[in-house]
């Protein structure tokens, strides 16, 4: 039989204010505005979209212009994927009637953060109709038995 | 009309005509297709919205400044189109106004465009355009051309106080609502409902451009499909998805 071990009052004070610091960044990402484009990067945010299911979470990221064979789906830490695809032709500014600002973009880029434990190392990827879709499957939790 | 809301005329308006609606909904698909008629059928600017429910913002077309709500036209149609998401506490007085204005030029029928989400979008080949009509005559007309009829549902958004106000002072009415993603710009969802449009409205449009055109439009709209999905967030548009408890 397996043992946990007591964690210390530190570790709780650590852990708790790690969770608010990871709060704090997701409210500031959601409330802060920022344009859907990097220029320094040269890349464009694509829309993206989250669904829940009880057994998968299913993201779908709009990518026009994407070259299919460059698409990257890449998981950073535990919660979060990285989508990445090179632009089937370089899009400027001016292409969009834009000429105030100057630069050119040749790749969609954005991070999606899963709301919910899955598991990143599998997923099954397919593009359609210019749109990705991602299904990660849910990690189980505890399941409380019904007497 | 509302004393929020003033509408500019710039030109004589034509009496007697079709007034059509796009405006910031699911998929963007009314104002794709609103703005693919105005390139088409070469629609001039005809009047504007003025008002301070409007969000602080003009748009810049060639450096001139106009209102993010306009109304085009030509001899046939007249087309009330909006070039940004309408807050969920704006839109009954806008949506009113630009109806009695309608109304005092006699329009005989009004059309909306938009579109009616699917879950599994990706995996649809031929998309159908679904209609709802303000009363039994309208709904049999487009029937007769055989679109299908929405019959039981929700309707969130601009179409729905359309029909509902339509229906309250008899004007003729129908919503359009062609199959579409909910969360992305879906360019072959408004050529679908376009050339709906045709079987009604009997105004012929070249949808090819639109369809070769797709992904530009699909990278282009995304900003304002993002601010819309925001607004639409607020109209509990989902509620769309839900099964009514018909009420008899």
């Amino acid at each position: 039989m397996s043992t946990r071990r007591r964690r210390s009052i530190f570790e709780i004070i650590s852990e708790y204010f790690e969770n608010l610091e990871e709060w704090t960044e997701r409210f500031r990402e959601a409330l802060i505005e920022k344009p859907s484009w990097n220029h320094r990067a040269c890349t464009i945010e694509p829309l993206s979209n989250i669904m829940v299911t009880p057994t998968e979470v299913i993201v779908t990221v709009d990518l026009p212009y994407a070259e299919e064979n460059t698409i990257r789906v890449k998981p950073i830490g535990r919660d979060t994927i990285e989508i990445l695809a090179k632009m089937k032709r370089k899009i400027r500014f001016d292409d969009l009637g834009i000429t105030h600002y100057k630069g050119e973009f040749q790749t969609l880029h954005c991070q999606i953060r899963i709301p919910v434990p899955v598991y990143t190392d599998k997923m099954e990827v397919r593009f359609k109709r210019g749109i990705l879709e991602i299904h990660l499957f849910r990690k189980r939790g505890h399941e409380i038995p019904i007497e | 009309m509302s004393e929020k809301v003033e509408i500019i005329e710039r030109k004589e308006i034509p009496h007697d005509k079709v007034m059509l609606f796009g405006f910031p909904d699911v998929g963007l698909v009314g104002v794709i297709a609103a703005s693919h008629l105005i390139s088409e059928l070469n629609l001039t600017e005809v009047a504007y919205m003025n008002s301070r429910l409007l969000p602080p913002l003009i748009v810049l077309h060639e450096g001139l400044p106009h209102s993010p709500i306009r109304i085009f036209g030509n001899g046939s149609i007249l087309l009330a189109v909006s070039e940004t998401a309408i807050s969920a506490e704006t839109i009954y007085d806008i949506m009113h106004s630009l109806i009695n204005w309608g109304r005092s030029k006699n329009v005989r029928m009004m059309i909306s465009m938009s579109g009616i989400p699917v879950q599994d979008r990706q995996d649809i080949e031929k998309l159908k355009v679904f209609a709802a009509a303000s009363n039994p005559e309208m709904l049999k007309a487009v029937q007769d051309k055989g679109v299908h009829v929405l019959k039981e549902g929700y309707m969130v958004g601009p179409q729905a106080i359309m029909m509902q106000h339509c229906a309250n002072t008899g004007l003729p009415a129908v919503t359009l609502l062609a199959q579409c993603f909910f969360n992305y710009p879906d360019p072959e969802a408004a050529a679908a409902l376009l050339k709906e449009l045709t079987s009604i409205t009997g105004t012929k449009v070249d949808v090819s451009k639109l369809l070769d055109k797709g992904e530009e439009i699909r990278l282009r709209a995304r900003d304002v499909m993002r601010r819309t999905r925001q607004e639409m967030s607020k109209m509990n548009k989902t509620q769309e998805y839900d099964i009514p408890l018909y009420v008899s």
